[in-house]
């Protein structure tokens, strides 16, 4: 019996050289020697908390409908690395977080983590966990629903999006645009990309969503392993045009040997 | 040493490297190790299940009996179909296969979901009204481009003209995949390496960063 299963060499060798990049970039991010652009969007949630506060209308964080087992579990972490960062804000800023939930594993992480955030600021005793980490309904529409039906009665300031969203995205996006909250909306579902770009006021597309967790922090060695994705990108783009090149002229050696 | 916080990440990696061994490989013993974990999971989430249905009740039973918001009454129907639910799966043993069961589920939940589903149409409408308007040169180009999607959609201009066809499928082929490739290749990454920055314990925003 082989050790490696047959189809996954090359995914395994692309995944260690990943690995030893991100190594690379953690460190050159600790001498200080990676520089990364601006994301406005999240930028962006002081501004929108800062409204949310001026207003004295809450802040809405909604992370989406992703687990911790499923396919989308790398964009539940994104989704709850934001949450922790709102939820920090709006501590220190004194805006009211409502972070409605749909899952039952990912609830408990969410919850342990706005409170620490809010103990932090020496402002736990503000936060009411049942009122503002409501656990709604782990089935789409009937959390589409009740998270509609929450914006329309209290009529947030802000909405901030960011995890794996299906169906709910334009619902929620549409809602919000409508009772005027400011918008921040990001997802790595391709298809829900198209309806955030349409109607909220700030959007992260795809893989800005996976650096938000580090370029929130501001700490210099989780800015710098960001570093490697661009690193693998560009390797991405190159393989992709050396292999269109050369399977023009009928050599396929590197789609050939992207699937040993 | 913060236990709080190194054994959540001890946790995190030994399980994380178990997923790509029993990805990667066909070692035997890895593979059902990370079956146990899956199921441990599994029953975990079963545990997680109950408290949430305890936890309804308290929040919502609160809310019925002290009657101070509005919308209390809409607590009081989520926990009478909760019961109502949880008994009729439960009284005929044959749980969600039950016929009361199914009709229950057919009659409320169904129509209500199905209904929520089809409003998508006016929420797309509104979207695409909201961004087609042609306030500039990036939106104009938008707009163009979706006239000629939606005349290439429709039966009826193809039929007058069937150029529209092929314009619908040129924009969907060679443009709309580019660029959806170049967006899931950035996104496939991204997902790999807050993987790695997750195993290596450096993504801790899941875990609060105080």
């Amino acid at each position: 019996m082989a050790i490696l299963t047959e189809g996954r060499i090359v995914p395994l060798i692309a995944l260690l050289l990943v690995w030893v990049a991100t190594y690379i970039s953690i460190n050159m991010g600790k001498e200080g020697k990676i520089k990364i652009r601006r994301i406005a969007g999240l930028d962006a949630i002081e501004e929108v908390i800062g409204r949310a506060v001026e207003t004295g209308r809450p802040v809405f964080d909604i992370i989406g409908m992703g687990q911790f087992t499923d396919a989308y579990a790398t964009q539940t972490i994104a989704a709850l690395s934001v949450l922790s960062h709102v939820a920090t804000l709006s501590a220190k800023l004194g805006a009211e977080l409502i972070a409605p939930q749909a899952r039952v594993d990912v609830m408990p992480v969410a919850i342990e983590l706005v409170k620490d955030a809010y103990r932090a600021e020496g402002k736990l005793d503000e936060l009411n966990v049942d009122e503002q980490l409501p656990y709604l309904s782990g089935t789409q529409f009937a959390w589409a629903s009740g998270i509609i039906g929450m914006a329309a009665r209290l009529k947030p300031a802000a909405n901030i999006m960011i995890g794996p969203f299906w169906a709910e995205s334009m619902m929620f996006a549409e809602t919000f645009d409508r009772i005027g909250s400011m918008q921040v909306g990001g997802t790595a579902r391709t298809y829900q990309i198209p309806f955030f770009a349409a109607l909220c006021d700030y959007v992260l597309i795809g893989e800005e969503i996976f650096a938000a967790g580090a370029y929130v922090s501001g700490d210099p060695q989780q800015i710098g392993s960001i570093a490697a994705q661009d690193w693998f990108k560009m390797g991405a783009i190159g393989l992709s045009l050396i292999g269109a090149l050369l399977s023009s002229v009928g050599v396929d050696i590197i789609a050939e040997m992207l699937s040993w | 040493m913060d236990v709080k916080r190194d054994i959540p990440l001890a946790i995190t990696f030994i399980v994380g490297m178990l997923a790509i061994g029993e990805y990667y490989t066909g070692i035997e013993a890895i593979t059902d190790t990370f079956t146990i974990v899956k199921n441990w999971g599994i029953v975990l989430q079963g545990f997680a299940l109950g408290l949430g249905a305890v936890n309804l009740f308290r929040v919502h039973g609160s809310r019925v009996s002290t009657r101070k918001r509005d919308d209390w009454m809409f607590s009081g129907w989520l926990l009478l179909m909760l019961v109502v639910f949880v008994f009729f799966g439960l009284s005929t043993g044959e749980y969600d296969q039950g016929a009361t069961y199914s009709w229950l589920y057919n009659a409320f939940y169904l129509p209500l979901g199905a209904t929520m589903y089809s409003s998508l149409a006016f929420y797309m409408a509104y979207g695409s009204y909201k961004i087609l308007r042609a306030r500039n040169f990036d939106a104009a180009l938008l707009f163009i481009t979706a006239v000629l999607v939606i005349m290439g959609n429709t039966p009826l201009f193809p039929t007058i003209y069937p150029g529209f066809f092929h314009m619908r499928e040129w924009i969907f082929g060679p443009i709309v995949s580019g660029a959806y490739r170049g967006i899931r290749i950035g996104i496939g990454m991204g997902a790999v390496v807050i993987g790695i920055r997750t195993l290596l314990g450096m993504e801790t925003g899941y875990l609060g960063r105080h």
